[in-house]
Formats: C-alpha cells, sequence, structure tokens
C-alpha cells in the first residue's frame, strides 16, 4: 500500500510539472468566492476553440466555449456550497482555477425537538436543535442567530436567542410542573418551524389503595394516581396489586381507567396486600377473608 | 449364471429391507400393537398418539369412565390454537407405579415438542384387563364449560398513525419509547455466564423492548454479545416492569471484566387487553420430586388467548434477582377461567430465594 | 518419493494460504487512515464506541466514495452516504457519466476533529483536513489535477447499525 501510494504521488506531481509549463491560472479568470445560485462570468484569454468544464460538490458541466469570451455560470450551476474547480482546454492545455461557493440567505430550518414525551419538573430535560440551511439546503456558515418562542400551559411564553454556530444553534430548558403540550417555533429570518412535544405525568406519588369486599372476594382499588405536582398519571398505565394469603401470592397487573386502577381477588384466609406502579411502592393492607 | 446372479441380488435386497425393517423398530412395533400386558398398552397409545392416529389410540381406550372422543382428542392434541395444537410427541418414558394380575398405574412423562421448546406432561394412567389384552383408562378431563356472557371490554388501546418510514430529516416525528433496566445480575451457572435482571418501561406508550448484552475481556474486547430472545415480556405498557435473562453457553465468569447492556424499544401500538391474574402462586415438587413454582392463570377478559407464556422472577432477601425462568402453558386460557402453570426453579435458587414476581406475555391468534 | 509428493503439497497448501491471508489483510487495509480528536467535544460527551463507530464508518465512506468517483457508480453510496450529501453526489456521478469525465482520488487520510454533538445524539458535526490529491480525467485525458490539502464540514446522523454521512461540505484547507 505505502509503495503504490508513493508511485501515485510522484506520477501526479510529475503530471503537475508537466501541465504547469502551459500556464494555469492566468487563462481563466474566476471570483474569489460566490453565494449559492448567484450566477456570474468567467473571463478567459487567448483565441480559437476550448472546452470549458466546472465540477462542482453535486454537478460537473463540460460545454465547448470561445476562448477570449466570458462563460456565462448560471444560478443553477453554483447551487452548492462548497469548492468548485473550472477548467479550461484547449489545443494549447489546460488551465484550472478554484473558488468557493458559500450558502446564501437562511431559507430552511431542520429542526429537532426532543424528547417527544417528557417527564414534568425535570430540569434541562427539553433539547432543541437547529440547523440553518439556504433554499439549496447549503448549511449557512454565516453568522446568524435562531430565535426559539416557549410556550407551556404554565406560565408566560418566553424567547431565547441562540447564536448559529458553523450552522447549528441549539438549546435545552427544564419541564414545567403542568402536563401538557409544550409549543416551540424556532424561527430565523422569516422561516418559522413550530414543533409539539407533550410534558407527561411523572413516577406516581403517594399511591394508595383500599379494598371493598364482596361476594367474590375483594375489590382493590386505588385512589386517583397522580404525580407529585398532582398530575394524573395517563390511562393505560399499569398497576400491580398483588396478595399473599395462606393459599400463596396472587399478582393482577390492572391499567389504570379513568384514573383509577381496580383488581377483583378472592380472598382465603387473612390477606396482606400490596400495590406498586413502575418501581413506585405503595401502602400494604390487611384484609380478613373466608377460611 | 444369469439366473444365479438375479437370485442372488434379490436375496441380497430382501435381506437388506429385513434389516432396514429392524433397525427402524418395526419389531418394536410389532410388539407395542399387542397391547399384551399393562406397558405395552401404554406404550401403544403412545405409539398411536405419536403418529397422531387418534382412532386407533381412542380404541385402545377402557370406557368404562365414558370419555367421548372429541373430548379425548381435545385433551391430548389440544384446541383453540393452543400451544399444544402447534405441537407432536416427540418422545415417552413409562415407569410402573403398581400392578397387579387385573389393574396397573403407570406413569407416562410425555416430552412435547414445539416451535418454542419442549413441553413436559406427566400423567398416571391406571391400566384394566380386559379379557387377553390391557385397555388404558384416560382421566376424564375436566374442561370447563365458559357459560355465554357479555363482557364489556374498555381497556385503553394504542394506534400510531400517520408515521412515514423515512420522514424528511429535521420534521416532526414521534420518539421511540424510554425504557430504562432497572437491574442487571451477572452469574456463572455449570455451562454458561447468565446475566439477567429487570427493564422498566419509564414512557406513557406502549414499547416492544429488546435487551441485549455484551461480555468485555479485561482489554474491552467482545467475548460474546447474545440478547434475551424470549426470556423477556417484549410488549410493555407504561410502567410496567419485565424480567431478561440472556445466556452466554460456554462462557466463563473468571474472563468477564464487564458487561455492556443495550436496551431497545420500538414504538408499536397495543392494547391494555387482555388482563391475566395470576393466583395461587406457591413453590412446590412436581410428580418427579423437581421444584417447581405453581399457580393458576385467570384470563379476566373477552378473548380466548391461544398461547401464554409465564416468566418468573426470582429475588434474594436484598430484592436482588437470581434467577429467571419461563415456561409455556400449552393450553389456551379461556374468558374467566382458571388454567394452571408451573414453571421449573434451580434447587440452588430455591435455597436462596427469598421472593418471587410472576408475569405472563399472552399471543392471540388473529383471525384474516 | 511419497513422502516428498506429500511435503511438497502441503508447502503449497500452506504457500496458498499466506498469500490468501495477505490478499485478505491488504484488502482490509485498503480503508483511508482516519483520526478522530473529540477533545472539548459537546454538548454531549462521546462513548468510546461511538468515536470508534465515526472513525470507521467515516473511512468506510470515503473508500466507496473515491471508487464512486472513479468508476462513477453511485449505487457504491448508498451504504454511506444518506440526505444532502447522497443526493449531491448521486447528480454529481450522473453528470460525470453523462459528460465522459471520472475522478481519481487518492486518499491519504484524514484527521477529523469532531465540534459538535447533539444532546440528543442524533447529530454530529466534524471537521475533516484531508490529505488527497484528485485527478479529472475527461475520458482517458488527463485535464486537472490536485495535490492540496482540503477541509470539510462533516454532518454525521446514526442509523440503525451505522453513522451516516448527510453532508460534506469543501472548502480550502485552513491549514498551510
Amino acid at each position: 500500500m505505502a509503495c503504490r501510494s508513493t508511485a501515485w504521488t510522484v506520477a501526479l506531481l510529475a503530471t503537475s510539472v508537466l501541465f504547469g509549463a502551459y500556464g494555469f491560472a492566468s487563462d481563466l479568470h474566476v471570483p474569489f468566492s460566490v453565494n449559492a445560485g448567484q450566477g456570474f462570468s468567467i473571463s478567459t484569454e487567448g483565441s480559437g476553440d476550448g472546452t470549458f468544464y466546472l465540477l462542482g460538490p453535486g454537478n460537473v458541466i463540460k460545454r465547448p466555449v470561445k476562448l477570449g469570451a466570458e462563460i456565462s455560470i448560471t444560478s443553477d450551476d453554483v447551487a452548492n456550497s462548497g469548492q468548485y474547480q473550472a477548467i479550461l482546454c484547449s489545443s494549447q492545455g489546460c488551465a484550472a482555477a478554484t473558488f468557493q461557493v458559500h450558502a446564501g440567505d437562511p431559507a430552511r430550518l431542520s429542526f429537532f425537538l426532543h424528547p417527544s414525551r417528557v417527564p414534568v419538573s425535570t430540569p434541562d430535560a427539553i433539547v432543541a436543535t437547529a440547523f440553518v440551511f439556504d433554499r439549496y439546503y447549503n448549511p449557512v456558515l454565516q453568522t446568524t442567530k435562531v430565535e426559539f418562542q416557549i410556550s407551556s400551559g404554565a406560565g408566560a411564553d418566553t424567547t431565547r436567542t441562540i447564536p448559529v454556530q458553523r450552522g447549528v444553534a441549539w438549546m435545552r430548558i427544564g419541564s414545567s410542573n403542568k402536563a401538557g403540550p409544550v409549543r416551540i417555533v424556532a424561527s430565523v429570518a422569516d422561516i418559522r418551524e413550530p414543533r409539539v412535544i407533550q410534558q407527561v405525568a411523572a413516577e406516581a406519588c403517594s399511591l394508595r389503595m383500599k379494598a371493598t369486599p364482596n361476594a367474590k372476594g375483594a375489590l382493590l382499588e386505588t385512589d386517583p394516581v397522580r404525580d407529585c405536582s398532582g398530575n394524573p398519571l395517563p390511562d393505560g398505565t399499569i398497576v400491580s396489586f398483588t396478595k399473599t394469603d395462606t393459599t400463596g401470592k396472587t399478582t393482577v397487573d390492572a391499567p389504570i381507567k379513568k384514573g383509577v386502577a381496580r383488581a377483583q381477588v378472592e380472598l382465603k384466609g387473612h390477606s396482606q396486600i400490596s400495590v406498586a406502579c413502575g418501581v413506585v411502592l405503595g401502602n400494604e393492607i390487611s384484609v380478613a377473608g373466608k377460611t | 449364471m444369469k439366473t444365479i446372479l438375479a437370485a442372488g441380488i434379490t436375496a441380497v435386497t430382501v435381506l437388506l429391507l429385513v434389516i432396514a425393517w429392524f433397525q427402524a423398530g418395526g419389531l418394536t412395533r410389532h410388539e407395542i400393537s399387542t397391547g399384551a400386558t399393562a406397558a405395552e398398552a401404554v406404550q401403544a397409545l403412545m405409539a398411536d398418539i405419536q403418529s397422531r392416529d387418534w382412532e386407533r389410540a381412542y380404541s385402545r381406550l377402557d370406557r368404562s369412565n365414558d370419555v367421548q372422543k372429541p373430548v379425548f382428542i381435545r385433551d391430548i392434541a389440544g384446541s383453540d390454537g393452543s400451544l399444544r395444537t402447534y405441537g407432536s410427541l416427540q418422545s415417552f418414558d413409562i415407569y410402573p407405579l403398581r400392578a397387579d394380575d387385573n389393574q396397573a398405574v403407570m406413569r407416562v412423562r410425555m416430552k412435547w415438542s414445539t416451535a418454542v421448546g419442549s413441553i413436559d406432561d406427566t400423567r398416571d394412567l391406571t391400566v384394566r384387563r380386559d379379557g387377553s389384552v390391557w385397555r388404558v383408562q384416560w382421566p376424564k378431563p375436566n374442561f370447563v364449560t365458559v357459560p355465554p356472557q357479555v363482557i364489556p371490554v374498555n381497556y385503553l388501546r394504542w394506534d400510531i398513525v400517520g408515521r412515514d418510514n423515512a420522514p424528511p430529516w429535521g420534521t416532526q416525528n414521534v420518539d421511540s419509547p424510554q425504557v430504562r433496566i432497572i437491574s442487571m445480575n451477572a452469574v456463572e451457572r455449570p455451562d454458561r455466564v447468565v446475566v439477567m435482571g429487570e427493564v422498566e418501561n419509564e414512557d406513557t406508550v406502549p414499547a416492544y423492548v429488546n435487551v441485549n448484552a455484551t461480555l468485555l475481556r479485561p482489554d474491552g474486547s467482545a467475548i460474546d454479545e447474545e440478547g434475551s430472545f424470549d426470556l423477556i415480556s417484549h410488549t410493555l405498557l407504561p410502567k410496567q416492569v419485565s424480567p431478561y435473562r440472556i445466556d452466554f453457553p460456554g462462557a466463563r465468569i473468571a474472563n468477564v471484566k464487564s458487561v455492556r447492556m443495550d436496551a431497545r424499544a420500538l414504538l408499536v401500538p397495543a392494547s391494555a387487553d387482555p388482563v391475566i391474574a395470576v393466583s395461587d402462586q406457591a413453590v412446590n415438587k412436581d410428580g418427579l420430586g423437581r421444584t417447581i413454582l405453581k399457580g393458576d392463570l385467570v384470563n379476566q377478559s373477552g378473548q380466548t388467548v391461544n398461547i401464554s407464556q409465564v416468566l418468573a422472577t426470582f429475588y434474594d432477601g436484598s430484592g436482588k434477582v437470581i434467577w429467571v425462568s419461563d415456561g409455556y402453558v400449552d393450553q389456551a386460557l379461556f374468558p374467566q377461567v382458571s388454567t394452571p402453570f408451573a414453571v421449573d426453579v434451580p434447587d440452588d435458587v430455591v435455597g436462596r430465594m427469598s421472593t418471587y414476581h410472576v408475569v405472563v406475555n399472552h399471543y392471540i391468534r388473529t383471525s384474516s | 518419493m511419497i513422502l516428498l509428493r506429500a511435503f511438497r503439497l502441503v508447502h503449497a497448501v500452506v504457500l496458498t494460504m499466506m498469500l490468501c491471508a495477505a490478499a485478505s489483510a491488504q484488502s482490509a487495509s485498503n480503508l483511508p487512515h482516519v483520526t478522530l480528536n473529540a477533545d472539548n467535544l459537546g454538548p454531549r460527551p462521546i462513548e468510546q464506541v461511538t468515536g470508534a463507530n465515526i472513525a470507521r464508518n467515516y473511512a468506510v465512506a470515503w473508500e466507496a466514495l473515491t471508487k464512486a468517483l472513479e468508476q462513477n457508480r453511485a449505487a457504491l453510496l448508498k451504504e454511506q452516504f444518506i440526505g444532502f450529501a447522497k443526493d449531491r453526489l448521486t447528480q454529481r456521478i450522473a453528470d460525470q457519466t453523462r459528460t465522459g469525465i471520472h475522478v481519481r482520488v487518492v486518499d491519504q487520510g484524514h484527521r477529523l476533529k469532531a465540534v459538535f454533538y447533539s444532546l440528543d445524539g442524533a447529530a454530529m458535526q466534524l471537521i475533516d483536513e484531508a490529505q488527497i490529491q484528485t485527478q479529472v480525467y475527461d475520458g482517458s485525458k488527463l485535464i486537472y489535477s490536485d495535490t492540496a490539502p482540503h477541509q470539510y464540514l462533516v454532518l454525521m446522523t446514526p442509523g440503525a447499525d451505522r453513522w451516516y454521512v448527510r453532508s460534506l461540505e469543501s472548502s480550502p484547507s485552513s491549514t498551510p
């Protein structure tokens, strides 16, 4: 591998010297930089016919030209930002020049807001990241700022302005103590990208249940299951009831319905019943049953 | 010369066929088909069950306890899309328990082969002499009849709408569910390293969870990577906790410096129905002297659960997970009906366990 | 005599196995050399495994890119490139094919510096100081060659089992 690489390097250097003898950049005049999508002209020297090549990050152009005339570069030819090579070949050889195409004005935002569901009262839990592009999806590296407008159910709307670095602006905020939607709008220039995430109840708090004896045994029912901020846990959240009596252990994983979880169990003798939701334990109760 | 050659070839062919018949157990099957002894009668019955010849198997039964043929077939072959309906009798062992001239009790241990592994079924069969042959008195199964009723189902269901497989980068999307491994314990067994623990769905939406683990050497290189396969309850509803167990056959814990865990969750549609209660759990010995955790599953919904899997987590006094066992129930769970289950408990775990927790995986066959 | 023949046979087999091993080692080492500097990366810290994957996936991406540009085969890009980068390079290769141009790249390595890793782990920005030599051919005629170092602003995003190059923006190198 090393031998092959060295051979290539020698060959390239020799070729460069050979081409240098014919003269390079002086035959082709390009601007140092242009903005993406901005057409311009390249002036040439000499006379006769030639072939013009333009190699960009996302395109290649090849067309016959007259030496000494201006070569017109359209906006579509330089839509992509990056480094371009302009090459002009004639019977006397080839001349080349490079120029840089920069991104245009901000015109698009790729905006990420995570996570889709965030527990309430969690510091720095919400992360907003915005990537700024021009209308050709070139990253905007010029100095600019992104404005994040934050509105949630709790409190007044706020705005944070973040400078863009290498085309990226980001910020993080904590979740409030009230469950509900959080809307954040990222904007730059006249582009606005809204996103909505949900603040959801955190872990269950003060989980309590009671047992009501009935003909089949006992109906176990929790109090309305809420987190420590008072937000009700969503329906479908699993609550585990465990009953231990003389015959053994019985467990029922019941989903919350309308804020409350219920389970029907048989009672055989004295029973010890506990309740849990995720990793949170609730109260334990003792119930006397049929012997 | 040609005649001798033809005769010789024919003789050799017949000899080879006879040898093949003996090798394939033809003599054994012939002896089995007679039922001249109690053991032979049970063997013959098992052979018919193995070849799924229900007519012939039923013809070997003693009819004194009035077991109807459909009931017998349902008992042995399964029904309602249960795991037994997808299985076949792989092998059986017969042990005489007691016998006299006219009656015997034989214990038969059947090993059923299914798509999820082998399932043991042990039964004690009474065999009576009927003239010159012995007949098996099949115990009359007690199938519970589900009375007609209307069971309202109003549990929550989650659907996912508007999700594109390849949304443009930076557009609004929904995140995968948040799951967390809440405990991990790596132990060495005689022939492998086992990593086990529990994983919780911390999110408010259902998650399809897989847990993988990689054993790492002291230099950080990987020894092996394995997944939990079916030793986990894959679909977790919000705040639901599942055990997991990951086996590394052939690994030695002395070579392991650390374990890298990876829990992945996918957002999936799910239903909170059915609720399956696990009642009367107790640790006992089965008929073969093995320690088992047994109990009953009660399907509290209105739908038949075709296949159910029980996952049992065993904890020591400090709450650490010391073992995870699993077992499939080969019967369907009918609505409001109690169905027994049992899972093995290793002897060394019995001595150390303080408590246990059982969760149930369920699979319902959808009609197309 | 038999022993001699057996020895020759074993010798031939061993020699073949050694050559095969050398060939496979050679093909594995055709990946360009990539180093990753993640000092002072933020806001999210980078895990060691992630860093190794980034460097390896970037090297594989450049190997695919050089082959694609030389052979004018855009299909070679699909395993390593995604989004804007893939669209642009695919169009570039289509234009090359249409105009009869192909580009030979000698890749002598990349020094990656990770400059941004989003908190949700969904994107990483890197600056690549690349030592590459480029030759542009129109048919069999060499029309341009370039040995200057290049700098790329790279955006990589994670997929199911690898990191993809989503954006690859070139500029003249800032380092002399």
